[in-house]
């Protein structure tokens, strides 16, 4: 919690110790008085959310506390742990197909299109999906998975690999395929893009004089460019698995979290309970038990990041 | 496409091994090319189709193309209306995220503060950009329901300039950044004062960063689906996904009209990144990948 919301500098003890210098300079003053105003806004519209969340948890819908209730309840439902274990299962997934995948055409764009035009059109192709509203790829979804009209099942009965219908969304297996499915159709493209930058930034000197040393493909990957990659594998797994965490509208669209609870992923669970069973504080409960799971993981990561923060 | 510059394997069946290396890269290539193009070929032919033709068994192309979807998706239907909430809010919250962002950007960039400071701030940005909006939907829906701004725009574009501004901070400290200070600092030996050189020497010359941002906020905003699912309740303040996933989720799905709106839907977005796409992988990476 405490990443997420007390990262603001203190604006009084931000002087440099030992400096000496008493007073402020006046840009430091003016800046101040442009900063203070407009940070603290902010900072006290992103907080009140949170300490409200935390009461919410606290209390019962008459105001009343209850302690930890919400938390113990939360906590041994087995819907919770349905919804942990199909957001597992959907980052398990999703996350090494995106990254293998991108990788792959990184690599190969990278050593076969040497030509920039073409470089330059797979670009724009590649940011194309990055911003199609995801309400709007899980409608293609649809129209591809959907039962009865769905144009899956008619290319593969037409082809003859299949005589029956395939339940793509009431298999409680096969519609996490299905959802998953969509994430990597609209998020494999930024794997690429970020991969095949880093690429670019890996100096031709070294490449070559592996290449004159006689180093395949495979080792020309292994030993030089993976080292200029590395830190893009953290930044990607890093923003893709708190996307994860965010992922609502495509599912929302395509199973409603369906068959059962099979693709009732976290986001859609907390939803539910809100939304659905009316429970305010269980919902609450999670979102603290949310919050706090990101602020770790970010804590964790965040140094780590290749991020230009001067 | 030109053959893959790899070593040249020794020996004999050398063309072979080429040839064959050749045949799987295309055939992937070509594969990838059809996974990635037939969801929205699929989509848009889909949005063409005729009601009549929705009742015959399915068909790859549009026998006889029509605008009739369209047309009945936006004045029969009323999602005009929805269109054009969803325009006022996401250039409400582009005003709202770039005023917001140069105000805590212009300090940090163009003053002399403590790099501690400015490490800070932005660190802080960051870590916005990893809250769940689901984890705060719960409070979000408490507090606008207590301030009485249920089912009314302002609370969207309250909130989509803040799950924005982080974006913005970092575009916009980006861009700020390359803008050599010697040449705000020549208009103040000239007399102007902070606001004058803001005005008229940096405005102007962060307007190509100033747009590119706000084409990405736009374009984030004009997506986002659950808080304007949770905060509007009726066509009046429904923002354009909202009415799609209404179609969606009817008892009887009319196909070709949820293909147009789909196709309206991820039409815009589309259309603004042909204009801001050297930016949107910066954005998206707060910075990491530059655009070339």
């Amino acid at each position: 919690m405490s990443r997420l919301v007390a990262e603001l500098p203190a604006p009084t003890g931000t002087q440099p110790a030992g400096t000496g210098r008493r007073r402020w300079s006046r840009q430091e003053r003016l800046a101040y008085t442009i900063l203070l105003p407009a940070l603290g806004t902010v900072f006290v519209i992103v907080t009140i959310p949170f300490v409200l969340a935390i009461w919410q948890s606290i209390t019962a819908d008459d105001g009343s506390l209850v302690g930890l209730r919400n938390y113990t309840r939360a906590l041994s439902n087995p819907l919770f742990y349905d919804a942990l274990r199909a957001t597992g299962l959907y980052a398990l997934i999703v996350l090494p197909t995106e990254i293998l995948l991108g990788l792959g055409f990184a690599l190969l764009v990278h050593r076969a299109v040497k030509r920039a035009g073409l470089r330059a059109t797979l670009y724009v192709l590649a940011v194309l999906p990055l911003v199609v509203p995801p309400v709007a790829v899980g409608v293609v979804a649809r129209l591809i998975y959907a039962p009865g009209y769905g144009v899956l099942n008619y290319v593969l009965q037409s082809v003859g690999i299949t005589h029956s219908e395939i339940q793509w969304l009431s298999d409680p297996l096969l519609a996490m395929g299905s959802v998953a499915s969509v994430d990597i159709w609209q998020w494999t493209p930024f794997v690429y893009l970020v991969l095949f930058a880093g690429l670019q930034t890996v100096p031709k000197e070294s490449v070559e004089a592996a290449q004159v040393d006689g180093a395949t493909w495979w080792t020309q990957f292994r030993y030089i460019e993976l080292y200029y990659l590395r830190p893009l594998f953290l930044l990607i797994l890093f923003f893709r698995m708190a996307d994860v965490l965010r992922v609502f509208d495509h599912v929302f669209i395509l199973t409603g979290g369906g068959p059962g609870t099979a693709t009732q992923l976290l986001s859609l669970y907390i939803y539910r309970v809100e939304f659905r069973f009316f429970d305010g504080g269980q919902a609450a409960a999670l979102a603290v038990l949310v919050l706090v799971a990101i602020s770790i993981l970010y804590s964790l990561v965040t140094r780590a990041l290749p991020l230009e923060r001067a | 496409m030109q053959a893959p510059t790899l070593p040249s394997p020794r020996g004999g069946g050398k063309r072979l091994a080429i040839a064959l290396r050749l045949i799987l890269i295309v055939a992937g290539l070509g594969m990838a090319a059809f996974l990635y193009a037939f969801p929205l070929y699929w989509l848009i032919a889909t949005s063409l189709k005729s009601k009549p033709e929705l009742y015959q068994s399915i068909t790859l192309f549009p026998r006889h193309p029509t605008l009739e979807p369209y047309f009945s998706v936006l004045v029969d239907r009323g999602f005009w209306v929805l269109l054009r909430n969803s325009v006022i809010v996401c250039a409400a919250t582009v005003l709202v995220t770039l005023a917001v962002g140069l105000v805590i950007t212009y300090p940090i960039t163009r003053l002399s503060v403590p790099p501690r400071l400015r490490v800070g701030v932005l660190n802080w940005a960051l870590s916005l950009r990893f809250l769940p909006p689901v984890a705060v939907v719960v409070p979000y829906f408490a507090i606008v329901r207590t301030l009485q701004i249920y089912n009314q725009p302002i609370a969207l574009i309250g909130i989509y300039s803040l799950f924005n501004l982080p974006f913005a901070i970092w575009m916009l400290k980006g861009f700020l950044a390359e803008i050599p200070l010697e040449l705000e600092e020549a208009a103040l030996v000239d007399g102007a004062n902070r606001w004058t050189s803001f005005r008229r020497v940096l405005l102007p010359l962060a307007a190509p960063g100033l747009m590119a941002a706000a084409t990405i906020v736009f374009t984030f905003a004009w997506s986002e689906f659950l808080f304007a699912l949770i905060l509007t309740a009726t066509p009046q303040s429904q923002t354009f996904p909202v009415g799609v996933q209404g179609l969606v989720t009817q008892f009887e799905i009319i196909w070709n009209d949820m293909a147009a709106s789909g196709v309206i839907a991820m039409s815009v977005p589309l259309v603004l990144m042909v204009v801001a796409r050297k930016y949107l992988v910066a954005g998206l990476t707060f910075g990491v990948i530059r655009e070339k």
